[in-house]
């Protein structure tokens, strides 16, 4: 099946169009991703694109054309002025940004909801295709649409190097950077734009819907592989693009599959593996060194027991019967075992002595606990 | 002995959601003084700092630093908010945070080079977290994050320093450690603003003290004011000194 | 109307009570975007359950969505717990991918399974009144109105057994866990009922509008009152309001009617974000307006009250020192006038016997932090205001 698929990537320009134009926009989403996350906004990215779609339209019915690029316009003064909203409603009434969110996403979506059905019973039945919108559609991405794209990318990407340093520290510490003399809210507004124009992108390829998980999923995969910003970013937009192709090629090579909710699923996937997985901050990790922690503190514990036998004799090296440790539960031979291992007690039959090690070693641990 | 003024707030008025937070506060902070805030929770301390800095409104008043207009002379200030502001899970290294006390120096979208990362080592090295350069932060303790903090504002190399309650949270060795530099940095004629909360060591720390509670209540060397009368104005509690020593 | 209209009508007002119930509480503990969750991720647990029912009343079907609406919420939680995202991300993680799933179970199983992602997402309850419920070869009506009234009374039983419990565990988790209230069984008790009430409702409104239905009745009733019994009922009412004039508007226009009911609540909405009383943004603005300038007044009274060589307190001086406009300093210096608080001579400004005790009596709120009582002494003391 995969030589099949490579054959037909070979061959096909529209499976080459779309492959490209998922991957741009998995790059862009997941490099952008990256800021909105940090940013707390994860949910701003599920409104803003549920209340493009009045805009959609609303352009359309006053143009009267699908012509692409006017309904991504449209898109993106309805996403900007759903987030003009958000923040009335937060900023003027006690009402919480989760209600917020959720009135603006729901009223937005229902009235785009209301405008597409009026048009879908207008006359010019030339409207077909506005749902594509709601699902996304990748397989309707043409050569123009993955210009457009690439070109946005290429000016988010040039923004983001551009302001790094600003982008980084405003992310950190907002009020710090105030006193620093930079404009924090140029900052904030550019960062925002560029969110809600990666948005505006990724709604023909996978729909209103889907979309925040494209802009979330890349980053929050990426976050867990790393400390650093900058690779961060970096990984997010490896992982979007990954997922864009991947996705992209289940689907072409699977009957009946929609592009998006696969691409969606692709990238969940690299969350699950980078939450379990990831070596220093996964799930998995987390729980061996806690086993491990656990078992050091039973070896330590069986220490200290025979410090407390030792301490008493002159001679710290003298041999004591194993059995007198029967008083203690902590102790099994594995246990032993692995404390002759580390060179703290020495093993002999049916007997146990403290080496000069492991004594000191004990009587660290036995300072540091009273 | 007549000493320069380093910070003059004039009149100033806070209002946060028109609820009024800091009334009509005068201020005079000569320079090179070791000042500690010193007042009850919600008397305005931090938004002292905080309207000074810029960072909130005031409503009235205004604040020059050396005689001139606080904004022409930002370059002169550093300031080290409280831990607590910011996400410590963020993706970053001590370094990092330190070096971002240089993009102020730098402007606009100039990137730090060699020079500023030799700064900002300096830094980290007189707070004794040189070792600890490259540790996420999240992986710091919450005296470590403090040092850093207190490194970012040094590398700024600015004559007057705001801090919002560095000792917050921080083990004891930070604390000497953190009171230690600062007292350097008073020796080295610089002007220090600690918003404080523990009454005990303000003798052992500092020279200077204000007393605030919305209004100010008073201000001036440690020795002549620090007495119950005035704790007692502020914190509205009778205080004996037996409290305090 | 028809008799169809009738139902229609009918089932609406159903849903309307039975997602604001729920909705109220969730607004109120700052939930609100779990519904947005829950909403999108029951799709495979409906698809499973139509591809074993093919019945989507069913009560298997609605359990299955359910339980998924529930495994939502408890998946959201593990994510938030684990600390390797924040909170809204987890949200953000979990309702897509669950979605997407229920997406690609219904391309795979297209053969077996006609059941129409738009269907589920966009609902239409003009067909709700053809699909019947035949007993005994009788009539009895909608399927959907019997579910939505089932799921209503469930609803409400447990509101009224639970009242007591869930206000508060609302308003105060501490104390309603101190009371042996077990704020989990309540929370998740609300996550169980928001799931169902999702699922009985999305036939009729589709899975995105039933947001709509839970938040923006309770947000708006929220910046009229803060009573919970009147938040309970008249975010049905408004709910059922909507509802029927939101019918009628479809009707007129053709249009979807969850959509245009949806478009509805948001211009109710915007009408009292606009307008409430108190709460709503010209209200808001206005008592910024006049809340700034008061407290104009106060620094000035104070300032005079603060200094008392002459200098300070000529007129001519003030404007620069306290770094005021031009015109907040003359509107400031007419409010002051006004209410004979200061009396002026010879460009020197001072304070009258009123205008002294009125900044003390402020000065001694400001500093105990009652700013309720200063509102007090400022509706006795001035005849006119800011």
């Amino acid at each position: 099946m995969m030589t099949q698929y490579l054959d037909l990537l070979m061959t096909d320009y529209t499976l080459q169009i779309i492959t490209l134009g998922t991957a741009v926009l998995g790059a862009l989403c997941g490099m952008l991703g990256s800021f909105a996350v940090l940013r707390k906004q994860s949910l701003l990215g599920d409104a803003i694109s549920h209340a493009s779609l009045p805009g959609i339209a609303i352009v359309f019915l006053v143009l009267g054309v699908k012509d692409n690029n006017g309904l991504l316009l449209g898109a993106l003064l309805s996403g900007l002025v759903s987030a003009v909203f958000i923040k009335g409603i937060i900023s003027k009434t006690h009402l919480k940004s989760d209600t917020a969110l959720g009135i603006v996403l729901s009223t937005f979506f229902g009235f785009g909801m209301l405008l597409l059905t009026y048009i879908q019973k207008l006359p010019n039945a030339n409207q077909s295709g506005l749902e594509k919108y709601l699902f996304g559609q990748a397989a309707t991405l043409l050569a123009s649409d993955v210009w457009l794209m690439s070109s946005i990318a290429g000016i988010a990407l040039l923004i983001v190097l551009l302001f790094w340093k600003e982008f980084k520290i405003v992310l950190f510490d907002a009020d710090y950077t105030t006193t620093l003399g930079f404009h924090v809210k140029f900052i904030d507004t550019l960062m925002t734009s560029f969110i809600v124009i990666a948005i505006v992108m990724g709604l023909q390829t996978v729909g209103v819907v889907l979309m925040s998980a494209m802009l979330l999923a890349p980053a929050a995969a990426a976050r867990q592989w790393t400390n650093s910003l900058s690779i961060m970013v970096f990984l997010a937009g490896i992982f979007g693009a990954v997922s864009g192709i991947l996705g992209t090629a289940i689907s072409a090579s699977a009957n009946n599959l929609s592009t998006g909710p696969v691409i969606v699923l692709v990238a969940t996937f690299f969350v699950m593996i980078s939450f379990v997985f990831s070596p220093i901050r996964g799930l998995l990790f987390k729980q061996i060194k806690l086993w491990k922690n656990r078992n050091d503190l039973k070896l330590m514990k069986t220490l200290m027991f025979m410090y407390n036998i030792v301490e008493d004799h002159d001679n710290i090296s003298h041999p004591h019967k194993i059995q007198l440790l029967n008083n203690f539960q902590g102790y099994t031979k594995k246990s032993l075992k692995s404390l002759q291992a580390e060179e703290l007690i020495l093993l002999e039959k049916d007997s146990w002595s403290l080496t000069e090690k492991g004594f000191q070693v004990a009587k660290n641990l036995y300072t540091q606990q009273s | 002995m007549e000493q320069k003024i380093a910070i003059s707030i004039d009149d100033l008025t806070v209002a946060y959601n028109y609820k009024p937070v800091l009334w009509d506060i005068d201020l005079q902070i000569p320079e090179g003084v070791l000042m500690a805030i010193v007042g009850p929770n919600g008397a305005g301390k931090s938004t002292l700092l905080k309207s000074v800095l810029d960072i909130i409104k005031p409503l009235a008043g205004s604040v020059t630093v050396y005689g001139k207009p606080y904004k022409k002379q930002r370059h002169l200030v550093a300031y080290v908010p409280q831990k607590g502001s910011v996400d410590w899970d963020f993706p970053t290294t001590a370094l990092d945070v330190v070096m971002m006390g240089t993009y102020g120096a730098l402007g606009w979208i100039k990137r730090p080079g060699q020079a500023q990362k030799k700064q900002a080592l300096e830094a980290l090295e007189k707070v004794g977290m040189l070792p600890f350069q490259n540790r996420q932060i999240s992986q710091l303790s919450g005296g470590q994050q403090q040092r850093i903090f207190l490194a970012r504002a040094l590398v700024q190399n600015a004559a007057i320093y705001f801090m919002d309650e560095p000792f917050q949270g921080v083990d004891a060795t930070t604390e000497k450690a953190i009171i230690q530099i600062l007292k350097e940095l008073r020796k080295a004629g610089k002007t220090v603003i600690v918003v404080h909360h523990d009454l005990q060591t303000v003798p052992e720390y500092f020279d200077w003290v204000t007393f605030l509670n919305v209004k100010k209540i008073a201000t001036g060397p440690v020795a002549q004011i620090f007495n119950d009368d005035n704790l007692t104005k502020t914190y509205g509690i009778n205080y004996k000194t037996s409290i305090v020593e | 109307m028809s008799n169809a209209q009738i139902e229609i009508q009918l089932i609406l007002s159903l849903v309307a009570v039975a997602c604001a119930l729920p909705g109220v509480f969730l607004v109120l503990r700052k939930m609100a975007l779990i519904s947005d969750a829950i909403s999108h991720s029951i799709l495979p647990g409906i698809v499973v359950g139509f591809f074993i029912t093919h019945d989507l009343a069913s009560p298997l079907l609605i359990l299955m969505a359910t339980l998924t609406g529930v495994l939502t919420v408890v998946l959201v939680e593990y994510i938030q717990k684990t600390g390797l995202v924040k909170e809204d991300t987890a949200i953000g993680l979990v309702f897509p991918s669950l979605f997407s799933l229920g997406v690609i179970l219904i391309a795979r199983n297209a053969g077996d399974v006609h059941l129409d992602v738009d269907a589920v997402l966009l609902g239409e309850v003009a067909f709700a009144p053809f699909d019947r419920w035949m007993y005994n070869g009788m009539d009895m009506g909608p399927k959907s109105l019997w579910m939505m009234g089932g799921i209503l009374t469930m609803t409400i039983t447990l509101l009224s057994l639970f009242y007591k419990e869930l206000k508060v565990a609302t308003f105060d988790a501490g104390l309603a866990a101190s009371l042996g209230f077990a704020p989990m069984a309540i929370h998740y008790g609300l996550m169980t009922v928001s799931s169902v009430t999702t699922v009985g409702a999305f036939d009729a409104i589709g899975a995105i509008l039933v947001v709509a239905f839970m938040i923006v009745p309770a947000a708006c009733v929220y910046l009229l009152t803060n009573n919970l019994k009147k938040l309970l009922i008249f975010s049905s009412l408004l709910g059922i309001f909507a509802s029927i004039s939101g019918y009628w508007l479809a009707h007129a226009m053709d249009t979807s009617i969850a959509g245009t009911i949806a478009t509805v609540l948001g211009l109710i909405f915007f009408l009292v974000y606009l307008f409430a009383p108190n709460r709503g943004y010209i209200s808001q603005w206005y008592k910024e307006k006049q809340q700034k300038t008061e407290v104009a007044l106060l620094v000035f009274l104070l300032h005079l009250a603060n200094h008392e060589d002459e200098m300070e307190r000529n007129s001519n001086h003030l404007q620069e020192h306290i770094n005021w406009s031009h015109q907040l300093a003359r509107k400031v210096l007419k409010l002051a006038n006004q209410n004979n608080m200061i009396e002026i001579e010879n460009e020197i400004i001072s304070l009258t016997p009123k205008g002294l005790e009125f900044t003390e009596q402020a000065i001694s709120y400001i500093t105990d932090n009652k700013n309720s009582e200063l509102e007090g002494i400022k509706q006795n003391y001035f005849l006119f205001r800011g």
